[in-house]
């Protein structure tokens, strides 16, 4: 070996030295055996403020206490002894307190992997030497990490929850058919066996009237079946439509009594009403609501087992709303069953389907038939053997008695009754609804209120109405097929006050954001009111408008 | 080479004690509760070690591997299976929800946990027996069983056996099972076996 060669080796790993120190991108601490620190690179020097020629010769464990502090010394006393030792920044988070930039100008703790090794020359442990890595990235990029991995399987949790809710669907869809297949053919059967044998045979007087009495009584529950199911599909496309008036309650609900009362009296049970005095008038679709009546009363009575009761009430609410309950002393419903009770094709369960007949659609038509009253329906139940509760509740609009008087009217909210008659005197309100069925209420309500009411079905014929009838004001629903009501307000609102340009306008939605009403109010309307709409309200805002723009200053008289 | 029943027995007791002692560093030095289940020991010869381990480990192991030099030396390792290491790791990271795969900041703590457990036990023995062995690097892998066992055997031609240490490490009111092997030299583990059984007879005294 030449002198050269020493000199090459030393002169190379001089300059490895010299690397670490300088251009090392992790950070890089010596010390002796006595723990004095020799080697302080320059990464260490950015990131912790601290110079070598501060540290240099200092005990590691003096300059640094709070290594003492967290037993951290041990690990240097393990690599004295000849061990390598690893802090795992899960376990320990840093070495020495440094930080980097974090979000927006903050600066937060530096995450830490170390590894502390000791140096030898032959046998002997001369020294250490500390490898610090800054992880805090990676550590960032691990929890991302993981927060993504959660969120997908709890994406995939509830996408195979939905899932198996729609295959659940499925099968009970087909359950059903199933059902009424056999419960539309068994009533044939009946008729088509018992009609056969008339046509055959020559039967004694009381076996043919048992004959036609089954015929009639089978034909008759198909009818209903098949009328159910009517509904239901009905319903389900929308075009189930309500003939809504002012109707008295007390007769309905002894109509649809009286249709229950033999099969009541068959079993035994006692069939009774209580109507509140108050509970008289309301609006809404009679036969439909006969047809409420009497799904629960047959419901009622049909799991009510001999000598027991059904009683239906009717009470006015002090909300306004009035309430409709059939109570019985039948079998119950359990805890676990409650919240299904209204859907479709349930039942409560597949024996009592067996024991009790029907389709179970009875009691998902009446939760229809009243949610398009505007109202809800509701079950209470003890649990099984305890009898059962059903309570409908149905919103009633202010109760003017007639046009002709006034002084006992109720009025609501802070209208005097002379004002109101003043002001209703010969008031028209235009009403532009695509809905049948919201024209003809809202129709009602108003004209029983004492304003004449002229309707229209679209933006088009609303302009028409518009120059024809001369309204006070206008009641116009904003989601309307083709030209909205937004649309429309914008092309009366361009038209001269002669010709109704500055009616006032009530806007009628089914949205209720804040940024719709700013929209109607920006668009040209003058308040703007949620649907389903509430009459009283309706009504103030409109005498509101109505007196406020002041009646005579109307266009001029048609 | 065959141990025994005594020296099986000798070696079972060193080992337990040892145990005892590593439990405590551990859990000292990792902050959480840890308590090492008594040790099951058993010698086999390397060629044996599939057999012996297989079942334990039928996918991936993940190993905690360090060579040790001095009077005894050969490879210690802490072995456990993919599911005991992410619950491993999770026990002693203090997030709560279960991990289903190892990131990096997971391996590095199994890879201090398991630098900590043999040092501590190869340590202890250094403290009964009098026999002081230094350690490289502790390096994390994840492969196969024939994998790791190939990788163990470095001269095909000498004999070697595997000190099999079957245990579980009781953290939070979990277990997670693991094995410690110890291959050795058959010079290796004659010699041992010759300081445990001088340390028994010092216990006698």
């Amino acid at each position: 070996m030449t002198k050269k060669r020493p000199n090459q080796e030393a002169l190379v790993n001089a300059a490895v030295l010299r690397w670490m120190h300088d251009l090392s991108p992790q950070g890089i601490l010596m010390t002796d055996a006595e723990l004095r620190i020799l080697g302080w690179n320059q990464w260490l020097e950015d990131h912790t403020g601290k110079s070598a020629s501060e540290v240099a010769g200092q005990n590691l464990l003096s300059a640094f206490p709070e290594l003492v502090e967290r037993g951290l010394h041990r690990y240097y006393e393990w690599a004295l002894e000849g061990q390598v030792r690893i802090l795992s920044q899960r376990l320990h988070g840093r070495l020495l307190e440094m930080y980097v930039p974090g979000k927006e100008n903050t600066q937060v703790q530096m995450q830490q992997s170390v590894r502390i090794s000791p140096l030898y020359q032959q046998d002997r442990v001369i020294g250490t030497i500390t490898i610090i890595e800054d992880v805090t990235e990676r550590v960032k990029r691990e929890a991302e990490l993981q927060a993504e991995i959660e969120a997908r399987s709890l994406l995939l949790a509830s996408e195979k929850s939905a899932r198996q809710e729609a295959e659940k669907a499925n099968r009970l869809k087909d359950d059903f058919l199933a059902t009424i297949s056999h419960e539309l053919r068994s009533p044939l059967t009946a008729m088509l066996g018992w009609a056969s044998i008339l046509l055959t045979r020559e039967l004694d007087r009381e076996t043919t009237t048992k004959a036609i009495e089954t015929i009639h009584r089978n034909a008759q529950a198909q009818h209903q079946l098949i009328s159910d199911l009517l509904d239901v599909s009905r319903i389900i496309s929308g075009k189930l439509r309500l003939n809504v008036q002012l109707i008295e309650l007390p007769p309905i609900i002894e109509a649809a009594m009286d249709s229950v009362r033999p099969a009541a009296a068959a079993k035994n049970i006692k069939l009774e009403s209580s109507i509140g005095a108050e509970a008289n008038k309301i609006y809404g679709d009679a036969d439909r609501l006969q047809q409420v009546i009497w799904n629960l009363l047959t419901n009622a009575i049909k799991f009510t087992p001999k000598e027991g009761s059904v009683r239906v009430q009717a009470e006015k609410m002090g909300s306004g709303d009035l309430e409709l309950t059939v109570v019985d002393t039948g079998s119950g419903i359990s805890k676990e069953f409650l919240p299904y009770v209204f859907d479709r094709f349930r039942q409560g369960d597949a024996g009592t389907t067996k024991l009790h007949g029907g389709l179970g659609l009875g009691l998902s038509i009446v939760r229809q038939l009243i949610e398009l009253h505007g109202g809800t329906v509701r079950v209470e139940s003890e649990g099984e053997g305890k009898g059962a509760t059903f309570i409908v509740s149905l919103p009633v609009a202010p109760v003017i008695a007639n046009k002709d008087d006034f002084e006992s009217a109720e009025v609501s909210r802070d209208e005097g009754t002379s004002e109101l008659r003043t002001i209703l005197e010969g008031s028209r309100v235009l009403i532009v609804d695509d809905e049948q069925d919201t024209r003809e209420l809202v129709k009602a309500i108003l004209e029983h209120t004492g304003f004449e009411v002229i309707t229209s079905s679209s933006a088009a014929e609303a302009l028409v109405a518009l120059e024809k009838f001369r309204p006070h004001a206008l009641v116009c629903d904003v989601g309307m097929p083709g030209e909205d009501g937004y649309t429309l307000i914008s092309r009366v609102r361009v038209l001269p006050p002669e010709r109704g340009g500055q009616t006032p306008a009530v806007a009628l939605t089914s949205y209720v954001r804040g940024v719709d009403r700013q929209r109607a109010l920006n668009s040209g309307f003058q308040a703007h009111l949620a649907k389903p709409v509430d009459s009283g309200e309706l009504i103030s805002v409109l005498t509101h408008l109505m007196k406020n723009t002041g009646i005579e200053n109307r266009f001029s008289a048609p | 080479m065959i141990l025994t029943e005594a020296q099986n027995d000798s070696l079972a007791e060193f080992i337990n004690i040892a145990f005892g002692r590593t439990g405590a560093a551990l859990s000292e030095l990792t902050g959480h509760r840890v308590m090492l289940n008594p040790p099951a020991v058993s010698v086999h010869p390397t060629g044996d070690l599939n057999g012996a381990l297989a079942k334990f480990v039928p996918g991936d192991v993940t190993s905690i591997h360090q060579v040790f030099v001095g009077p005894i030396a050969g490879d210690a390792l802490l072995l456990l299976n993919h599911d005991g290491a992410v619950h491993l790791a999770d026990l002693l990271t203090d997030g709560s929800t279960p991990s289903k795969y190892l990131d990096e900041s997971a391996r590095e703590v199994l890879t201090e946990v398991g630098n900590i457990l043999l040092n501590a036990c190869l340590g202890m023995f250094g403290n009964m027996l009098d026999i002081h062995v230094s350690f490289s690097v502790p390096r994390l892998h994840i492969e196969s069983l024939d994998e790791l066992i190939e990788s163990l055997i470095t001269e095909k031609n000498s004999l070697h056996y595997a000190l099999v240490i079957y245990t579980a490490f009781q953290i939070r009111d979990s277990a997670v099972n693991g094995y410690l092997v110890m291959v050795l030299s058959v010079a290796s583990l004659d010699r041992l076996i010759m300081e445990v059984e001088a340390w028994e007879e010092r216990q006698g005294q």
